[in-house]
């Protein structure tokens, strides 16, 4: 992706009724998932901390845990889905 | 005897990544010496027992343990009282959101008793038989309830309920009435009309699965030895030993810090070794009694009381066009979770359909209580059941257009860049090379005799990776040692040490890796989820990574250079650059042997959460006969591909797969839980719940598909769990092909299958 275009942002159906008043895209200008979050957080305050702690991040399809570290590149797009533990 | 064959698309050439070294804890083990939970002997150590429920579904009205306490040898006798009440809130991510107002009532029973074996106190006496014979004088006092064992039964609007006010989640608006069901979800993507109507060939079947246990050889046991200061010691047998210090803390009330848990070796976990059920009350039992305390689980026990997978209850639909595009799929899934809420349905609705590209789906997931041992991790956990549904479905959708079922799959394989149905889309190959590997086998095309079929099916796996740490210390010879957090199921330490011994540039034989307590090395989460090789891989390459690093500074200060004039190579730090030439390169002993004079011992930790693992894909095909007079299917060949990003150690990968798919024959052909009318076990054991021993198996074929993973510093992807996916639709479809029958509930033993040919 080029310059600074902003990352969109994917909420599963069930996360975004629950939390986002059920709208499951924003676009968002952030350099690392910190930002994001924060960014996310001051649109619906105290949703930053449901997105730490019950979500595993995909950006651009890749698998991480909700870290502050991992950076979002330009036009990303980011999908905040439910964690997943294995056996 | 190894037969697998390893198709890589890398030509990059390691000298110790990708060799079979001997694991380091292979000779304890093949000569009993190994140390087990149950082996542990401390000095004064007395011996738990607990009492269990007799009943499938009880109110209990009073425990009475005056008896047991008064005699002679007892030590200590808990019941729930005992700890601390939770709150009844369900914590943490929804596919694994814990609640702790459960899982103390799972560890010791409340209220009411919710199956059979669910424990309802604990004893501690100098003698294993003085702890049995105050275990019978425990007088409880219960009132029998009406029980419910089947998922379908306990969906029913008039069924018995586990819990009189349990509202389901997921559901708007809520219910009003209380129910068995705990949760609904609904994942969704493309216009599944559309696909559906544009559709040459709709197939759809409802399908039933049987709760099956993980089968670990080695029943559950532990040592707790806790102070009068509340600090305590557990050495047990787990997937995570610093997941055991958590829970037990969470359970017991008490600090983390105040408890310090060593990891036996443990023989077998997949995944049912991730949950606690006796650290707490042995780490209770020991405070209370002032003396260390073990606990074992009889076999008996283990398939009572401990978590099996769930059972379900499925329908499956996908449409197909004509030239084989599978253009829609829609699904139901409703598992049973035991007798407290949390069945891994959502991988289930997460995990059907993302071998393929499949614009137009839906998946609906229900997780539903009934009166049985709570559910736990088992490999991949609901990934195989779901699969069973839909790739049975998807395998007769390519019989029914006249495709071969490998080659529709293929026309439908996940690329890079293909959705799935929870949004992501996939962001790493090796599907498609997996798929095309087995087609590619020999044996593929072999012509089949009388009463024989072939089957085939795929399966998906996301994979893990997250928290795990590990530590690095060169010892004054030059020898290394790797520390890190995570039990070794499945050969990790040679695996750790293949990386370590790469990085370094040095033989295998120089370092050693071990399984370190929560005391020595950093927070590291569950052996589980294929995480350990990619996670905790990651850390101990970091970690060799900053040792090597130290190694270029000392030997630039013995060279007296700057270290941008150092390099590290083959095992040795070298002059570089001008300086070239100047300086006899330094071994990794030597610079050993300089520690002190070079500022000290040379260690490193790190610490790492992991990310961007690669999924894992299986694809896989068999042959086997069915006995028409008896029902008894006989596997005669089985050949399992998958992707493995790079295989450190190929042995133990090839160890994963054919694991992997021994577990998923047994579920198909022979394993169910056999509860009776009253709501009881009857074949808690191991010659009742049968379980595919070596002489009912041909050798399990294995191709190791090699497309790196770029995020490992080696290209490792996990291997443990998309291998259990395929085995139930493949020998399912097998079946149709050897007797012309569709069989749709599992376990597909000669009884049911009989039943089947004679209709």
């Amino acid at each position: 992706m080029i310059g600074d275009a902003p990352a969109r942002v994917v909420f599963t159906s069930g996360f975004s009724k629950r939390y986002t008043n059920g709208v499951r895209e924003f676009e968002v200008k952030a350099k690392n998932l910190r930002g994001m979050i924060r960014a996310m957080d001051t649109l619906f305050p105290g949703l930053g901390e449901h997105l730490e702690e019950e979500t595993t991040v995909a950006i651009n399809g890749e698998l991480h845990e909700t870290g502050y570290f991992q950076p979002v590149p330009a036009g990303a797009e980011v999908f905040f889905i439910p964690k997943i533990e294995g056996g | 005897m190894n037969d697998s064959v390893i198709i890589s698309d890398s030509t990059k050439r390691f000298r110790v990544v990708g060799t079979r070294p001997i694991r380091p804890d292979g000779i304890p083990k093949v000569t009993g010496r190994a140390l087990y939970g149950a082996d542990l002997k401390l000095p004064g150590m007395i011996y738990g027992k607990i009492l269990r429920s007799p009943h499938a579904h009880a109110r209990i009205l009073s425990i009475d343990t005056s008896k047991a306490v008064a005699l002679k040898g007892v030590k200590a006798v808990i019941t729930a009282a005992d700890l601390p009440e939770q709150k009844n809130e369900f914590i943490g991510p929804e596919r694994v959101a814990v609640n702790f107002w459960h899982v103390t009532r799972n560890i010791l029973a409340r209220e009411k008793a919710l199956y059979e074996g669910h424990a309802i106190a604990a004893v501690a006496a100098a003698s294993a038989s003085i702890a049995e014979e105050a275990v019978a004088l425990i007088k409880v006092e219960y009132e029998v309830l009406p029980h419910v064992i089947d998922v379908d039964a306990a969906m029913a609007p008039d069924a018995p309920l586990l819990f009189e006010d349990m509202i389901t989640r997921g559901v708007e608006p809520a219910p009003a009435k209380a129910s068995n069901i705990s949760k609904r979800l609904a994942f969704e993507m493309g216009d599944l009309a559309a696909g559906f109507a544009a559709a040459d060939v709709v197939i759809e079947r409802d399908f039933k699965t049987a709760a099956v246990h993980q089968a670990y050889i080695e029943p559950h046991a532990c040592v707790a030895k806790v102070e009068a200061d509340g600090q305590g010691e557990i050495w047990s047998s787990s997937q995570g030993h610093f997941q055991m210090r958590a829970l037990t803390a969470q359970i017991l009330g008490v600090k983390i810090g105040d408890l310090r848990v060593t990891p036996a070796e443990i023989g077998g976990g997949f995944g049912g070794k991730t949950v606690t059920y006796l650290e707490p009350v042995a780490a209770l039992l020991s405070k209370k009694a002032g003396l260390p305390v073990r606990l074992q689980m009889t076999r008996d026990e283990v398939f009572k009381a401990t978590g099996p997978t769930s059972g379900s209850s499925m329908w499956a639909k996908v449409g197909v066009t004509k030239d084989g595009k599978i253009v829609a799929a829609d699904a139901v899934f409703k598992f049973q979770a035991g007798a407290f809420p949390g069945s891994p349905v959502m991988n289930a609705c997460l995990c059907a359909y993302s071998p393929y590209d499949i614009p137009n789906a839906r998946a609906v997931g229900y997780d539903v209580v009934s009166n049985r041992p709570k559910s736990a991790a088992y490999r991949a956990p609901g990934s195989p059941i779901g699969h069973f549904a839909v790739e049975s479905v998807i395998d007769m959708c390519a019989k029914a257009i006249g495709m071969d079922p490998l080659d529709l799959r293929i026309k439908n394989v996940a690329r890079i860049g293909t959705p799935t149905i929870a949004g992501p889309k996939h962001a790493h190959a090796g599907f498609a090379e997996t798929l095309q590997a087995l087609r590619n086998h020999p044996g593929y095309k072999a012509p089949l005799g009388p009463n024989q079929g072939r089957g085939v099916a795929c399966g998906y796996w996301f994979n893990g990776g997250g928290e795990s740490s590990a530590t690095l210390q060169v010892n004054a010879d030059g020898t290394v040692l790797v520390a890190t957090g995570s039990p070794d199921i499945g050969g990790s330490r040679a695996s750790m040490a293949i990386m370590a011994a790469e990085t370094l540039g040095v033989d295998y034989n120089t370092v050693r890796a071990i399984v370190a307590d929560t005391g020595s090395v950093g927070y590291t989460h569950v052996t589980g989820g294929s995480r350990v090789t990619f996670a905790t891989g990651t850390a101990v390459v970091n970690a060799t990574r900053t040792v090597v690093t130290d190694l270029i500074r000392r030997a630039a200060m013995i060279w007296d250079v700057d270290p941008e004039g150092v390099v590290w190579e083959d095992g040795y730090a070298k002059p570089a650059g001008s300086n070239v030439g100047d300086f006899k390169p330094l071994s990794l002993k030597e610079l050993a042997a300089k520690a002190a004079a070079t500022g000290g011992p040379i260690t490193a930790s790190a610490g790492v959460n992991a990310g961007g693992q690669a999924p894992g894909f299986a694809a896989q095909f068999c042959d086997l006969e069915v006995d028409p007079e008896t029902g008894r299917v006989t596997i005669l060949r089985f050949v399992a591909a998958q992707d493995v990003g790079r295989a450190i150690h190929p042995s133990y990968v090839e160890g994963q797969i054919q694991g992997g798919v021994v577990q998923g024959i047994g579920w198909a052909l022979n394993e169910e839980y056999i509860y009776n009318a009253k709501g009881l076990l009857d074949n808690a054991g191991f010659l009742d719940y049968r379980c595919p021993v070596a002489s009912d198996l041909p050798m399990i074929e294995t191709i190791l598909v090699e497309v790196p993973n770029p995020t490992h510093p080696y290209g490792a992807k996990g291997v443990g769990e998309a291998n259990i996916c395929p085995p139930m639709a493949a020998i399912a479809a097998a079946i149709e092909q050897a007797t012309g029958k569709r069989m749709t509930e599992l376990p597909m033993s000669p009884p049911r299958l009989l039943a089947a040919l004679s209709a």
